[in-house]
């Protein structure tokens, strides 16, 4: 009898986490780590970690964002697809070809240079592909979803929506690895591989 | 003597900003040397002024040593790949293969929108204060008319819809203009924009607003002749590196037909 209380509790739990990590109820979608503990109780961590293994059945998974290196209160946990969308769907999603190309110039830059970059330098990176007019709408519109962030100097970082949504270490290994004439047997490799470390999984 | 101290320390203060705000490799700051020498000036310090810069100085120096751990920690960290590498790799490869690179490392946040309690009270009150459709359509004198077709060539006879895309009546215009200012490189601003009909006329000066704008053709004001000369250029000028300024000029009927009367 115990024991299916038990079962039954640990449903609701499931379930309410679900609804936090699910559910926009702030300004970001996610839920920190205080608040699931508040809802889930001192071993929410378990509760994620059953619901990353149901999350895995629907080609989803639960990934931690940590803002420092350490694990605090306010890390935060998001839904988020297991596997990439191709280019194709990508574009289904809203996103323009010169859109995707210009986060990773972005980005990659902003990375290889210890994760900030000037605004001007990168907008003069972009300048040598794309039109002018375009780059400075579509950075401001990267700075409001969260993929960059700008400090008072004008300086670029990555934003919390690309922490989270964007493996820059496959971003990056992909980038090098990529051949300037594109080659029809590259598929499907090895983006997966690399990004367990931060997902409940680990 | 003092002039120099200052100087000294302004430069310190300056080069550990650049390190902090561009990137540089802070490894390129000799740390040590400029902490001796700010050691050797501190005892002839006096002013409150030099003090600050001295404390400002120390407090970038320190700056410094904290980007160079940083750096390291970067540089030792899986992330850490040659910036002039990264560089060459986006230089090279076309867009199409940039937005692939995106989307396999891409993994998008699942999220639903929901109303939150304070969205359902603002909805609600929302809907409270709303006047029926009756209340809101009474005084509205309306009549319905139902929808039809219309032909490509009628609206632009219509003037609603032009018959050629802007940028190519724009760049007729521009050729216009260089042929009618031939070998001088310039003609009179009303010479150009005067035409048979006064309508034609404003839209020439519409255009040639255009023209000047976004750096096709200049405009050189003589205000003791009275005068306006437009001078078409031979490629667009980057208007980033040039002052501009704005020339409103008035069109009126009676101008143009005084002109026109003058021939």
């Amino acid at each position: 009898m115990a024991e299916e209380k038990d079962i039954v509790e640990l449903r609701e739990k499931l379930a309410r986490a679900a609804q936090l990590l699910l559910y926009k109820h702030h300004m970001q979608p996610g839920a920190k780590a205080w608040e699931l503990k508040r809802a889930l109780g001192r071993d929410y961590e378990q509760i994620l970690k059953l619901l990353n293994a149901e999350f895995d059945k629907l080609g989803l998974q639960v990934k931690r964002v940590s803002e420092g290196e350490a694990s605090s209160d306010s890390d935060r946990y998001y839904a988020t697809l297991r596997g990439h969308p191709r280019v194709t769907e990508a574009r289904t999603f809203g996103w323009r070809i010169d859109d995707m190309a210009m986060l990773t110039v972005a980005l990659a830059h902003i990375l290889s240079k210890q994760g900030k970059a000037p605004l001007k330098e990168v907008e003069r990176m972009l300048e040598e592909k794309f039109p002018r007019w375009r780059i400075e709408s579509t950075l401001d519109r990267f700075i409001r979803r969260g993929y960059l962030s700008e400090d008072d100097e004008g300086l670029l970082y990555v934003g919390w929506r690309a922490r989270a949504e964007i493996d820059q270490r496959t971003l990056l290994g992909l980038l090098l690895g990529k051949e300037e004439k594109p080659s029809e047997a590259e598929a499907e490799p090895k983006v997966e591989t690399a990004k367990v470390e931060e997902t409940q999984e680990d | 003597m003092p002039g120099e101290r200052q100087e000294l320390m302004l430069r310190i203060i300056d080069l550990c900003d650049m390190v902090r705000k561009r990137g540089i490799d802070p490894f390129d700051v000799e740390v040590r040397e400029f902490f001796d020498r700010l050691r050797e000036l501190l005892p002839n310090l006096k002013k409150h002024e030099e003090l600050y810069l001295d404390i400002q100085a120390v407090l970038g120096l320190a700056d410094v040593v904290f980007q160079q751990g940083e750096w390291i920690k970067h540089k030792s960290s899986m992330l850490y790949l040659d910036p002039l590498l990264i560089m060459l790799k986006l230089h090279a490869l076309p867009a199409r293969e940039l937005a692939d690179v995106f989307a396999r490392s891409w993994h998008p946040i699942v999220q639903l929108e929901t109303l939150s309690p304070h969205g359902i009270a603002e909805a609600k009150q929302y809907w409270t204060n709303l006047p029926s459709l009756e209340e809101r359509w009474r005084g509205l004198d309306t009549t319905e008319v139902f929808t039809g077709e219309i032909a490509r060539r009628e609206l632009a006879r219509m003037g609603i819809l032009s018959e050629e895309d802007f940028a190519a009546v724009l760049d007729r215009t521009w050729r216009d203009l260089k042929e009618a200012a031939g070998e001088r490189g310039e003609i009179s601003y009303w010479d150009f924009i005067h035409v048979r009909s006064f309508e034609k006329t404003v839209e020439r000066a519409w255009l040639v607003s255009f023209l000047v704008s976004y750096g096709y053709a200049t405009l050189e004001l003589k205000p003791l002749e009275e005068e306006i000369l437009l001078k078409p250029l031979p490629k667009p000028r980057e208007l980033e590196r040039v002052a501009t300024f704005s020339v409103p000029i008035a069109i009126s009927r009676d101008e143009w037909l005084r002109r026109r009367k003058g021939g």
